[in-house]
């Protein structure tokens, strides 16, 4: 009851971006239609079995990107995610190789990378204070450090009995079986956020931490939980990168986040907290990785790749400031 | 109820006021705690190897770490102001390859020009930084992320899958083996550099706008700072440094590589980190820059010494940085807990 009034006020902000968002999300089915045609069009390979083929190593970047767009929509970020992967698939690798049963292996792979999530919830959550840039930035460093320590001077592990891994690489069909994983993941997380108390309680503390914390959202415990399970995806990448690769090196999941990161990004989220749905992150995720393919077909160098990605991303973030800024100097102008 | 919790404070407060002439003093100044953590180091380090305290060692140790510790005073003005820049390595890298393929190809061979076009390359790598973080009003992190592999990738595309090797680079190797006054030149051209942001961050116009800007952006910009143009001007000076620390790196190393110093932008902000410099921005000096490289530097050394081998350096490193900003915090805490204990009663 107390609620209605609230409710009409947010009412008004909640109209307007939710209409730009559609927009923006009519604009990205036409760019992935569009980078469908330009994939078809420069590389003969791009079939649909191919690219189903080739999906499986980079639908683990999904897999980042969609706790990456709660942890963006709060207004903060985590680049220790590439890591992790990289942590957990070393794990997993030498869990493999020890003898264990695949299950064991499965749940190392998932346990590291949710120590790893928790470890950065942990800091964070008791030391407020710390910007959550530069404690990812330092456990990036941690995590990819233990990794090299674990992987020794030789710096890969190659896995020695690969049946349980291509177990779950299988394909039903001509669709691996990540990509269902994807698929049902990606609903969980775009409902969770867009239609349950949780979900709304991000977008709460991502525009007004403080506000959102009078109001009774348990806001460390909520950011905990966000961490603790973006770790726990980064162990899933890593398992499926392992059951992509069938071993593990000190460059596994080298630049993920950035992939995450512009994925979310370009998807509409909102780098600065409080805006953004899933589905937008989703269907750019998509772009990316036809575009990946596509590229990676006509065996385009993986640097130049690289370089269009962080193009994109910057200009994902730029051009909407640029735009709102023109209006809003336009807007000024004819009141004038 | 109040009764018990303000017993148990006038405790604290009293073992508070018996520390406070050794606690405080050490607490209050950042530097002087850190020189006393320093040079308990270099004893320690002194004891484990007796060469360590030579001046060829010491030499030999501020020439390898002068990249690190120029770029580290560009990371204090981006940090001052609430930025971060994690691009620092792969602008390095580019400039570095740049000049390096310029010297292979046997374009340019004059040191100083070849010096003078990777400052240059640097400085445009900062300005686009800068305008896209000042202009493009994109977060510092993300954007920087971008160039982060925007300028790898163009290192690498430039370097052709071939990289400068010491016979490529010709007479510009040997600016960093020859010596002014028996010191290296790249220890010149590094206390040069440390002289002047000692004199601009503290006596100039800009250094105090860099600082006004740091601490409350609003209220620079109420008091007639234009905040947009400090912001493009710090991340400009950082590629400028970046671009130096390319040619010197070229130098020192007598090599030109495209995945050079991957991952530096760690080592540079943690000099800064160690040396007191605040991660929100507002606080942070020329002089706690010079420490804190110091430290990173003797801890570098350090850590073989005792037995960590070079493939767990990162990660120790990484702790240690955690481990600092933990602390820089928990002290936080405690001061501003104990300014508040003054004003209660």
């Amino acid at each position: 009851m107390a609620g209605k009034s609230g409710r009409t006020i947010s009412n008004v902000p909640e109209k307007s971006w939710r209409k730009t968002l559609l927009s923006w999300e009519g604009i990205l089915v036409i760019v992935f239609i569009a980078v469908c045609i330009f994939c078809m069009t420069i590389s003969p390979y791009f079939t649909v079995a191919n690219v189903f083929r080739e999906m499986p190593k980079y639908l683990t970047e999904i897999f980042l990107m969609l706790p990456m767009a709660y942890i963006l929509i709060l207004g903060e970020i985590d680049i220790s995610v590439g890591s992790t992967v990289c942590l957990a698939a070393t794990m997993a690798c030498m869990a493999s190789n020890a003898q264990t049963p695949f299950v064991v292996t499965i749940i190392v792979s998932l346990l590291v990378g949710t120590l790893c999530g928790l470890v950065n919830g942990l800091i964070l959550t008791n030391f407020t204070e710390l910007p959550p840039m530069i404690v990812t930035l330092s456990t990036q460093i941690i995590y990819r450090g233990i990794a090299e320590i674990a992987l020794g001077s030789g710096g890969s592990v190659v896995l020695s009995d690969t049946a349980g891994f291509k177990a779950i690489g299988q394909k039903l069909g001509i669709i691996p079986y990540i990509f269902f994983l994807v698929v049902i993941l990606a609903v969980i997380f775009t409902v969770i956020l867009a239609k349950t108390t949780f979900g709304r309680s991000v977008y709460a503390i991502g525009s007004n931490r403080l506000a959102a914390y009078y109001a009774g959202i348990p806001v460390q415990k909520y950011r905990l939980i966000i961490y603790t399970i973006t770790g726990l995806m980064a162990g899933l990448a890593g398992l499926f990168m392992v059951s992509v690769t069938y071993g593990a090196n000190t460059t596994t999941g080298d630049g993920f986040e950035m992939d995450a990161i512009a994925m979310a990004v370009f998807g509409g989220i909102s780098s600065t907290g409080g805006k953004g749905s899933l589905i937008g992150g989703i269907i750019s995720g998509f772009v990316i990785i036809f575009l990946r393919i596509g590229l990676g077909q006509i065996n385009m160098n993986s640097q130049l790749i690289l370089l269009i990605i962080g193009v994109l991303l910057i200009l994902a973030v730029m051009l909407p400031n640029i735009m709102s800024r023109i209006q809003a100097k336009r807007k000024t102008a004819s009141v004038k | 109820m109040s009764l018990p919790w303000r017993n148990k404070d006038r405790g604290v407060k009293k073992k508070m006021k018996e520390n406070n002439s050794v606690f405080k003093r050490i607490t209050s100044s950042r530097e002087a705690s850190m020189v006393i953590v320093l040079l308990v180091l270099c004893i320690i380090v002194t004891i484990l190897s007796p060469s360590f305290l030579t001046v060829k060692s010491i030499m030999d140790m501020l020439k390898n770490n002068a990249v690190t510790m120029i770029m580290a005073l560009g990371m204090l003005c981006v940090l001052l102001i609430g930025g971060i820049d994690i691009s620092v390595g792969s602008t390095l890298a580019f400039s570095g390859m740049a000049i390096g393929m310029l010297a292979k190809r046997g374009i340019i061979n004059s040191t100083p020009l070849l010096i003078l076009i990777a400052v240059i390359v640097g400085t445009i790598c900062g300005l686009l930084v800068g305008l896209v973080i000042a202009y493009g009003k994109v977060p510092p992190i993300i954007a920087t992320l971008g160039f982060m592999y925007i300028y790898r990738a163009m290192a690498y595309l430039i370097s052709n899958s071939e990289w400068a090797s010491a016979d490529a680079l010709g007479d510009f190797k040997n600016f960093a083996l020859n010596k002014i006054l028996g010191i290296n030149n790249v220890i010149w051209v590094m206390i040069i550099c440390y002289v002047i942001f000692f004199i601009v961050m503290k006596w100039t116009k800009t250094g105090r706008k860099i600082y006004a800007v740091g601490s409350n952006r609003e209220a620079a910009a109420i008091s007639g700072i234009n905040t947009e143009r400090v912001e493009l001007f710090v991340y400009t000076i950082m590629g400028l440094l970046a671009g130096l620390g390319g040619a010197l790196a070229v130098s020192i190393y007598a090599s030109a590589q495209p995945n050079m110093f991957d991952g530096e932008e760690m080592d540079v902000i943690a000099s800064c980190v160690l040396g007191g410099v605040s991660m929100s921005g507002g606080r942070g000096s020329v002089t706690g820059v010079l420490i804190g490289s110091f430290l990173l530097a003797v801890i570098a050394k350090a850590l073989p010494l005792v037995g960590i081998s070079s493939i767990a350096q990162n990660t120790v490193q990484g702790v240690i940085i955690l481990i600092v900003i933990v602390l820089n915090v928990v002290t936080q805490r405690m001061m501003d807990r104990n300014n508040l204990k003054g004003r209660e009663m």
